[in-house]
């Protein structure tokens, strides 16, 4: 399919200022050549330059946000609106609603973000959740460990990137477990987000491997754009992500598993639009639902995907990223057949070695030298403070490769990993 | 110096751009782009990097330490990158400049993007660099070259989150109405060397 001549209709983009996805986003629309408007929840110091641009929401309020972005619609008509995280897929639900465009059930979106909901609305449609229980900060975590079952996972509502989430296989651990859970929940940044922030999610720790599902949902089907393999396991105390390798490597049957688990999922949830990033775990009891969130992958790891649209895309080797395709089904553009790029592709989110002020990372280069090794991409800056898990959330860099096998693509991450080295403060 | 004391750094930006970090000096003399083979001839440097078999390279920016090329093709960055890291290094370790000095303009007749290079600084001057300051950041105008516009971002910009929205949404936007000659803006920072972003990012 011949790349669509320039699109003058206007796009809302919904780009909290912590975001990693900005340049992705903001390229796709420019190729896709989209009237673009940016909103964050704060001031761009050039927005008074450009008024049709550039917005400021309270993305904090989807309620106020869509009356906010009504006001802007009167002068600059919006055709579509697209959210890139959690939260902003709650507000684009809003405002997609207020302005009768393309999108989720706020009530959809909220039940994706909340951990709590999710799992309550999944378990009822008798989709394959952990076994779960609600519990406030201020309870007794003495009496608590008494009864939940182990080995058992804590974990908050809200946060993102396995940020809080601790495995315990015994009531001290749980102790352990808790209280650190609790100071997590009582720093600023996440106190902020209110009565979620004042309760724990206990769950059991299902075993098995573990896979993302990366789709996008159109009129309520899902399409699969790919399944992603976890190569290491995911086994806790702490889960900071590390690989991810597609195709996966899961037999055929348990692959289409997953899928129909994500699926169910997403239905369950009410979720009808836009692109659904999944967690699941895949034993012998078959496919079990971890998480699904009303958004694309997160971080820069949209970068590993590419697509063809159909047999005309393959013809003329067009590729399509992610987020053209979010875009492009936003604004109510009919959406083609897609296939992933073909070979094999992968991401590595560099992991927190230790905690320290980062003064350098050594071997870049012979990391990107790596056979296959695609590009090594460093987001952590000089004099950053970097925090590990549970605690931190944030990767100093990405790893991407692409090759003949999923085996293949693996290895290269590792191997251009095991080339980095990190220089800390000496003071630390 | 031979070729392998060269360390080279990539930063792709997306499947059709790549800046390369260089450690050392590749071009000294201020900014040149090369927008096709012709352009290239008498920078060793360049015409490598238009040659490279696949590429379909279409514009190559090289200033101080840094080498942009923008490129056509669907080919990963890992094969065409590797081919211009090898172009950066022979030419870089031979005898003649890498990138050769930008031809001076006729005495007394100052070209169009010299007029261009004139509206575009008053422009920063007077708008673009009070705002951006605001969040400790600033814009420095670097050249003009084919009535596109080379800027580097500095200061909370270097690494910011929102760098490319203030680009694309703020600079870009106000080029595009108070100097609708130009053509297009390309970014030279080197992003990864920002100490103090104005808006750092976290995963999602």
């Amino acid at each position: 399919m011949p790349r669509p001549p320039p699109d003058p209709r206007r796009l809302l983009l919904l780009l909290p200022t912590a975001t990693y996805r900005t340049t992705a986003f903001v390229e796709a629309a420019r190729r896709l050549g989209v009237d673009l408007t940016v909103a964050s929840e704060l001031p761009s110091t050039l927005q008074a330059a450009n008024p049709a641009g550039l917005v400021t929401l309270d993305l904090s309020r989807p309620a106020v946000a869509a009356e906010q972005a009504r006001a802007f619609a009167h002068a600059h008509p919006l055709a579509g609106v697209v959210g890139v995280d959690d939260d902003t897929a709650v507000v684009a639900a809003a405002i997609a609603g207020a302005l009768g465009l393309r999108g989720n059930a706020v009530s959809a979106a909220e039940a994706a973000r909340d951990k709590h909901e999710q799992r309550t609305l999944l378990a009822a449609a008798l989709v394959p959740v952990p076994r779960f229980g609600l519990h406030h900060v201020e309870e007794d975590p003495r009496e608590l460990a008494g009864r939940v079952p182990y080995p058992c996972v804590v974990k908050p509502l809200r946060l993102s990137a396995s940020r809080g989430v601790i495995r315990a296989d015994t009531p001290a651990q749980f102790l352990a477990a808790f209280e650190r859970l609790r100071r997590i929940l009582a720093a600023p940044d996440v106190a902020a987000c209110g009565e979620p922030a004042r309760h724990i999610l206990v769950e059991d720790f299902v075993p098995g491997s573990e896979h993302a599902l990366e789709g996008l949902l159109v009129d309520g089907e899902l399409r699969v754009l790919a399944v992603f393999d976890k190569p290491d396991p995911l086994e806790g105390p702490y889960f900071e992500e590390t690989i991810y390798v597609t195709p996966s490597r899961l037999p055929e049957e348990a692959e289409r598993a997953v899928a129909r688990c994500a699926e169910r999922a997403a239905r369950a949830l009410g979720l009808a639009q836009g692109p659904i990033h999944a967690e699941l775990r895949h034993n012998q009891r078959g496919a079990w639902l971890i998480e699904l969130a009303a958004r694309p992958i997160g971080g820069r790891c949209s970068a590993a995907l590419r697509f063809t649209a159909g047999e005309g895309g393959r013809a003329t080797r067009e590729e399509w990223s992610l987020e053209e395709i979010i875009i492009q089904h936003a604004l109510g553009t009919p959406v083609p057949p897609l296939a992933r790029a073909e070979r094999a592709t992968g991401v590595m989110m560099i992991p927190v070695p230790r905690a320290g002020v980062l003064r350098q990372i050594r071997g870049i280069e012979a990391a990107w030298a790596v056979p296959l090794v695609d590009a090594v991409e460093i987001t952590a800056h000089t004099g950053e403070t970097l925090v590990p898990w549970p605690e931190g959330s944030r990767y100093p860099g990405f790893i991407f490769a692409r090759g003949p096998t999923p085996d293949a693509v693996e290895q290269a991450l590792r191997a251009a990993h095991l080339r980095l080295q990190f220089v800390f403060d000496p003071a630390d | 110096m031979t070729p392998s004391d060269i360390r080279i750094t990539a930063e792709p930006i997306d499947n059709g751009r790549c800046k390369f970090l260089v450690s050392e000096p590749v071009h000294a003399g201020g900014v040149r782009r090369f927008a096709s083979r012709d352009e290239a001839q008498g920078s060793p440097l360049a015409e490598a990097i238009f040659a490279i078999p696949g590429a379909d390279v279409a514009e190559i920016i090289v200033s101080g330490n840094l080498v942009t090329v923008v490129k056509q093709s669907a080919a990963p960055w890992p094969v065409v990158g590797k081919a211009v890291g090898q172009a950066i290094r022979s030419t870089l370790a031979g005898d003649r400049p890498a990138v050769a000095a930008k031809p001076a303009p006729a005495a007394g007749s100052p070209t169009a993007d010299d007029a261009l290079y004139e509206r575009v600084a008053d422009l920063f001057d007077q708008q673009v660099n009070p705002m951006v300051a605001r969040h400790g950041g600033r814009v420095e105008l670097i050249d003009v070259q084919d009535a596109v516009v080379m800027v580097r971002m500095a200061g909370g910009c270097q690494g910011c989150g929102m760098a490319d929205v203030t680009l694309r949404q703020g600079i870009e936007a106000m080029l595009h109405q108070h100097v609708p000659e130009v053509r297009g803006v390309v970014d030279i920072t080197d992003h990864t060397a920002g100490s103090n972003p104005y808006f750092a990012a976290a995963k999602k």
